[in-house]
């Protein structure tokens, strides 16, 4: 890389690790305000129903209650859909009325499945909504048909990829006041996304955008769980405004897993043309996604299945048809991946089946297959950076690839899978962010940023961005952030895009300072501006220390120069977009960059019980470079974990619309016991576009555990998975399947 | 009507007034106002709301406030002694066992009543006795070894 | 989730404690609080009134006198299994101790609680709200079992750890009333009843647990299957006790029936023989007879009844191994 960095690029602990670990760290439900009244949701226990009649007069009479209201709704969608809140002086007041409020519904018929839902003569969920299929798109890059004339082999197979919930340690939460004389709310929620909030409050509420103020305390993890505005938003808002007492509303766990978001379940059917040297040719790929009873982010999620099909390898010809489809259930939202993983569970574990059917060796088809930096898309993206065919050679030989695949004994195996995922996505409005940067005469320096970190590190890698930029150490930072009254806009955290979108506006925003201040003292050093420095605290000139100032001198002096303004250094950053793009309309660069990894897995089936042990993962992982190795570690190895618990342990199991485990005991997510070995390996490309090299890193590591997992159980015991999660049951059924084969 | 009771947390004596519903959770909450053990699930199935109790690892999320009446309770807020960090509490900041830190007071208390228990507990054990405390975030992995790293410094007092 | 409103007692000892349990009879006892506090959140369990008897001075003790161990009922699982009485005389039970929950349901938890832990469904063991998309269920007061759609029926199940490791060493208890103190054999605290699953009169309360002294004698072992090792209530659970010389053998599973099941069956079969895989899968098969799985989770009756057969194996060797080292 050549240049010498001495804040990004070290292993730092988060700045906000001392609150965290002494208790002090606050989240929302650790926010009192005098008061403050309590709320909680009335839910349908039915799957699909007319409201008739809400009867909510015995819990008015409850005393200590202080408000309940009935949501404009004249339907609900799904056993938990929210139907009335209640607010009470006190949680046990609020459980108690929201038990005596009495509901008459008049119940419809419901469908479960996505593919009866679709269709006709199928329960309409929704007014209008034809097959309930609320978003659809046919997209076609290159001429597949062409394209599969001239195929040597076809193959196509049908895939499912269950509901996975996101599981966060703290619930859904949010605190909500309100100021009659200014008219102004001020809501404190657990939230990806302060400033969509905002804006989704003002339209629900009808308040003007100025007058709601969004504050992000700590978040206990989000995942995408906690994008979107929630009732617990709307209520506690509305419950604030109406009694003019602060109102807080915090989800039970129970509530988390059935009424907020959760992954779509994906029916997918993958048709891939090779040659018969490995190399894709086409590719027809059909999605149905279960939206469940609402929207939320079903294009996004559609939009990223399809054109990361694309990428890590090429695909020059492709067909992609996607359904998001309405069913009475819980709801489809965005996670970690959102719509990718899926999709990539799909077409790793085709590709392995089709490494194995034409005799060929499944890591070299991924390196043969893989995109290079540079060279043109079908989709148009601009890869500026791109690490793959290093990455799976990297964790390859990591795994110990050529000793073990297909060579262990029967019960052990390697798998691998490959992954890219956008750094931030370019093609959308609102995808900007800004940054102010203001110095301190003792040298301290103050970031405002609209970033939402939720607990990945945003404000400990905007910081060491902003440190390397003056040539201070991190603890000189202070950073103020996602705060909708004070910072600067961000979309928040989702489409991993803080790095490089709020880090690059970070980063302008400290040069802008930065330059300003040393304009003004290059006239007293005698210097040009171009020669001058920052570091260690002292801004001097290139090759001659001496000929310099310590920052808090050079601060001083500008303050007390004769036209003394603030130093305050401003920065926005959006990433840069080939053409306009709304998405479908045209194609474009889809993302300022994109990150490659691959994963290689070690597994141990026990052929008597059908347990599987992940015993190793190993990511090969190109995220451009790390600001912070430790934290990107951080990442690394939560999405490994998250991922064998997406392949083997979780499923949100519904029977008949009703979610059967919605506990943390039922729903079991891995724990210490199952922690496999993880190594992270990093290949650096050092990319153009974000600060200092850097692409995303926190949620592509999510896309190729599961298929790297899967993968390695076919070479363990031969057997080929199309559904997930592979319970232990389903292992041993598929063994006895496979010994009543042979014997036959 | 409520009782007057009596808890002894983090080396001092409270007098509050309860119902024999109230948890000790709640408690610790709502009349304490010491937020750091935290309500992840309310059901004693994830850890968050650990405390020990005369050095003993609970879940105060199914324990009644007046079952801790004439114990020692110690809570995340009683770990740090004056201004340093208990040795735990610094393992865990330098390892970057955390991240979003909602289960990190849970983990660190469990921790300290293993290593309590047990100076150089091996490997299996503390996972194993770990294991009743969830993350979500960091995969595990750099909550082990913050808690091995403190075990391998011999002749420390917790 | 808030637990509801009851009366709360908290005796200084157990002559107190059985007065009260006479005078409430709808009264529930507080032992570690693990399981019947999360039944009260869930509100399938509400009582009017509570006796926390942790208050009870000597129920808690692990002893040995008159010709067998006696522990008090207050004994904590992790008390147990820290004892070097029980880890290498009766490793069963140990093993069975250190298997339930988590680290800290072991410092919580009771012997006694663990006993008489509440049977278990996955249509019972939810919170009020989630429970009234249907009728309530039979077990919770209404009139229906949603597991097998039969109404005035409970099939839930038993998926205590230590109850078929007590079972193996023809554990006895001591139950004490107001009235009159009784000693009877573990197995017949059992009902085989869902809905009520212990024989326990109001007013009756469990305070130790006797193990005749020469169980010590033989091998034992406990091992529980779980979907996550530790933490997560046994798919299935074997316990296996015997006396190598006199080949006289004992197997009890827990999580395949409304009780702990002790197999007699299996037990009738093995008597007098060598021990090897045949043998072992036969008398693994005798006892799924025995058993009686439904659906009360997740997990298939399939499922269960092949993983009785493993584990039933895997327990017997472990016991065997350790026994030679």
């Amino acid at each position: 890389m050549g240049k010498e960095l001495n804040v990004v690029g070290a292993r730092l602990p988060m700045m906000d690790a001392a609150q965290k670990v002494k208790g002090t760290a606050l989240f929302t439900d650790d926010l009192i305000l005098p008061g403050m009244l309590f709320g909680k949701i009335l839910r349908s226990p039915v799957p699909h129903a007319k409201i008739l009649n809400i009867d909510t007069s015995r819990a008015e009479k409850l005393p200590g209650v202080k408000g309940v209201y009935a949501l404009a709704k004249d339907k609900v969608r799904y056993i938990g859909d929210d139907v009335a809140a209640v607010c009470a002086i006190d949680p046990e007041i609020a459980e108690e009325a929201v038990e005596l409020i009495k509901v008459d519904y008049e119940e419809l018929p419901a469908v479960f499945d996505p593919l009866e839902a679709k269709r006709e003569g199928a329960p309409e969920i929704h007014e209008g909504i034809k097959n309930n299929t609320s978003f659809a798109i046919k997209k076609e890059f290159g001429d597949v048909q062409k394209a599969f004339a001239e195929c040597d082999a076809i193959f196509e197979d049908i895939f499912y990829s269950q509901p996975v919930n996101h599981a966060p340690l703290e619930p859904h939460a949010a605190l909500a006041q309100f100021d009659p004389l200014n008219g102004e709310l001020t809501i404190w929620s657990s939230t990806q996304i302060p400033f969509f909030l905002r804006r989704n409050l003002s339209n629900t509420l009808q308040i003007p955008e100025s007058k709601v103020r969004v504050i992000k305390p700590k978040v206990g993890g989000g995942f995408g769980q906690k994008i979107d505005l929630f009732a617990k938003d709307f209520c506690a808002a509305w419950f604030a405004i109406q009694l003019g007492k602060p109102v807080k509303f915090v989800y039970e766990r129970e509530e988390v897993f059935i009424c907020t978001r959760q992954r779509h379940p994906m029916y997918i059917t993958v048709k891939t043309g090779m040659k018969k040297d490995g190399t894709i040719l086409a590719q027809k790929f059909q999605a149905h996604a279960d939206g469940g009873a609402y929207n939320s982010t079903a294009p996004t999620m559609i939009a990223l299945s399809c054109y990361f099909l694309m990428i890590p390898y090429r695909v020059p010809n492709l067909i992609y048809e996607g359904y998001h489809v309405y069913t009475n259930k819980p709801v489809g939202g965005a996670m970690r991946g959102h719509g990718i993983p899926q999709a990539r569970f799909a077409v790793e574990r085709q590709l392995d089946m089709i490494a194995a059917r034409l005799g060929l060796d499944a890591a070299e088809v991924r390196i043969k297959n893989s995109i290079h930096a540079g060279e043109p898309h079908p989709a148009k993206f601009i890869i500026n950076t791109c690490g793959f065919s290093d990455s799976v050679k990297k964790a390859a030989d990591a795994i110990g690839w050529k000793e073990k695949r297909g060579k262990l004994p029967l019960g052990r195996g390697v798998g691998l899978a490959g992954a890219s995922f956008p750094s931030g996505v370019s093609n959308m409005s609102h995808i900007s962010s800004g940054a102010v940067v203001q110095l301190g005469r003792d040298g301290a320096v103050n970031v405002l940023s609209g970033a939402a970190d939720i607990g990945q590190g945003a404000e400990t890698v905007i910081s060491q961005i902003v440190a390397e930029e003056l040539g201070v150490p991190i603890e000189d930072i202070r950073i103020t952030a996602a705060d909708t009254g004070i910072t600067p806009l961000d979309p928040g955290t989702f489409g991993s895009g803080v790095t490089v979108r709020a880090g690059n506006a970070a980063r302008l925003a400290a040069i802008s300072v930065k330059q300003k201040l040393c304009n003004f003292i290059a006239d007293k050093l005698e210097a040009n501006v171009a020669d001058l420095v920052a570091k260690d605290r002292n801004i001097f000139v290139k090759g001659s220390p001496e000929k310099g100032m310590t920052l808090s001198e050079a601060i001083k002096s500008y303050q007390y120069a004769d036209l003394p303004m603030p130093i305050v250094g401003r920065g926005s950053w959006m990433a840069p977009a080939t053409e306009p793009t709304t998405l479908f309309k045209e194609d474009g660069n889809f993302a300022p960059s994109y990150s490659f990894m691959t994963q290689a897995a070690e597994v141990d089936v026990d052929l008597h019980t059908g347990k599987v042990k992940l015993l190793r993962m190993v990511t090969a992982h190109d995220c451009g470079r790390a600001i912070n190795p430790m934290l990107v570690e951080g990442q690394l190895e939560g999405s490994v974990v998250g991922g064998m618990g997406q392949a083997l342990y979780e499923n949100v199991i519904v029977e008949k619309g009703q979610v059967m485990n919605p506990s943390f005991l039922d729903y079991g997510f891995p724990t210490f016991l199952e922690m496999p070995e993880i190594e992270a390996i990093e290949v650096e490309t050092d990319d153009p576009i974000g600060p200092f090299g850097a692409k995303e890193a926190g949620e592509g590591t999510q896309l190729s555990p599961a298929p790297a997992i899967v993968n390695a159980i076919y070479d363990a015991i031969g057997v080929d998975f199309m559904e997930l999660p592979i319970t232990p049951e389903k292992i041993l059924d598929a063994l006895e399947e496979k010994k009543n084969r042979k014997n036959s | 009507m409520k009782q007057a009771i009596e808890l002894n947390i983090n080396g001092d004596t409270h007098e509050i007034l309860v119902s024999p519903n109230n948890t000790l959770l709640e408690v610790l909450r709502d009349k304490l106002g010491l937020m750091g053990t935290k309500r992840g699930c309310d059901l004693g199935a994830c850890g968050a709301c650990t405390v020990l109790i005369n050095g003993d690892a609970y879940l105060s999320c199914i324990m009644l406030a007046v079952d801790a009446i004439g114990k020692e309770i110690l809570t995340i807020e009683g770990l740090a002694e004056g201004g340093d960090l208990h040795p735990l509490q610094r393992s865990f900041v330098e390892n970057g066992g955390l991240q979003c830190g909602f289960c990190t007071p849970g983990m660190i208390l469990t921790a300290k009543a293993i290593l309590d228990e047990e100076k150089h507990p091996t490997e299996e054990v503390i996972k194993r006795k770990m294991a009743g405390n969830l993350c979500r975030c960091t995969g595990y992995k750099k909550i082990f070894e913050a808690v091995m790293s403190v075990t391998e410094q011999s002749g420390k007092e917790f | 989730m808030r637990l509801p409103k009851f009366e709360y007692f908290a005796p200084k000892d157990l002559k107190e404690a059985v007065s009260i349990l006479r005078n409430e009879p709808s009264a529930k006892i507080l032992a570690g609080g693990t399981d019947l506090l999360v039944n009260m959140k869930h509100k399938v369990e509400c009582p009017p009134a509570i006796v926390n008897i942790k208050g009870i001075n000597d129920l808690d003790y692990i002893k040995q006198d008159n010709g067998a161990v006696r522990i008090g009922a207050l004994t904590t699982l992790k008390h147990i299994y820290m004892t070097s009485l029980i880890s290498e005389k009766l490793p069963a039970l140990a093993e069975a101790a250190s298997a339930v929950g988590s680290y800290h349901h072991q410092t919580m938890g009771t012997l006694a609680g663990n006993i008489c832990q509440q049977n278990r469904c996955k249509f019972f063991n939810q919170s009020l709200w989630w429970r009234s998309s249907r009728p309530t269920c039979f077990k919770a007061g209404g009139q229906i079992c949603h597991v097998v759609n039969k109404k005035e029926i409970c099939y839930s199940s038993y998926c205590g750890d230590v109850g078929p490791a007590l079972l193996v060493l023809n554990a006895k208890i001591v139950v004490t009333s107001s009235r009159d103190s009784r000693e009877i054999l573990l197995e017949d605290l059992f009902s085989g009843d869902g809905k009520a699953p212990l024989n326990l009169n109001p007013g009756e309360i469990l305070v130790e647990i006797i193990i005749p002294l020469e169980e010590m004698d033989g091998v034992s072992g406990y091992t529980k299957f779980a979907n996550r090792e530790n933490i997560d209530f046994p798919i299935v659970g074997t316990a296996f006790w015997a006396s190598m010389e006199n080949k006289e053998y004992r197997v009890a599973f827990t999580a395949v029936d409304r009780k702990p099941l002790r197999a007699h069956q299996a037990e009738a079969f093995l008597n007098g023989k060598n021990l090897n895989e045949e043998i072992l899968e036969e008398a693994a098969e005798l006892a799924a007879k025995d058993a009686k799985p439904v659906k009360t989770s997740v997990y298939s009756t399939t499922y269960k009844r092949r993983l009785m057969g493993l584990l039933l194996k895997s327990t017997v060797s472990e016991a065997m191994r350790r026994a030679k080292s």
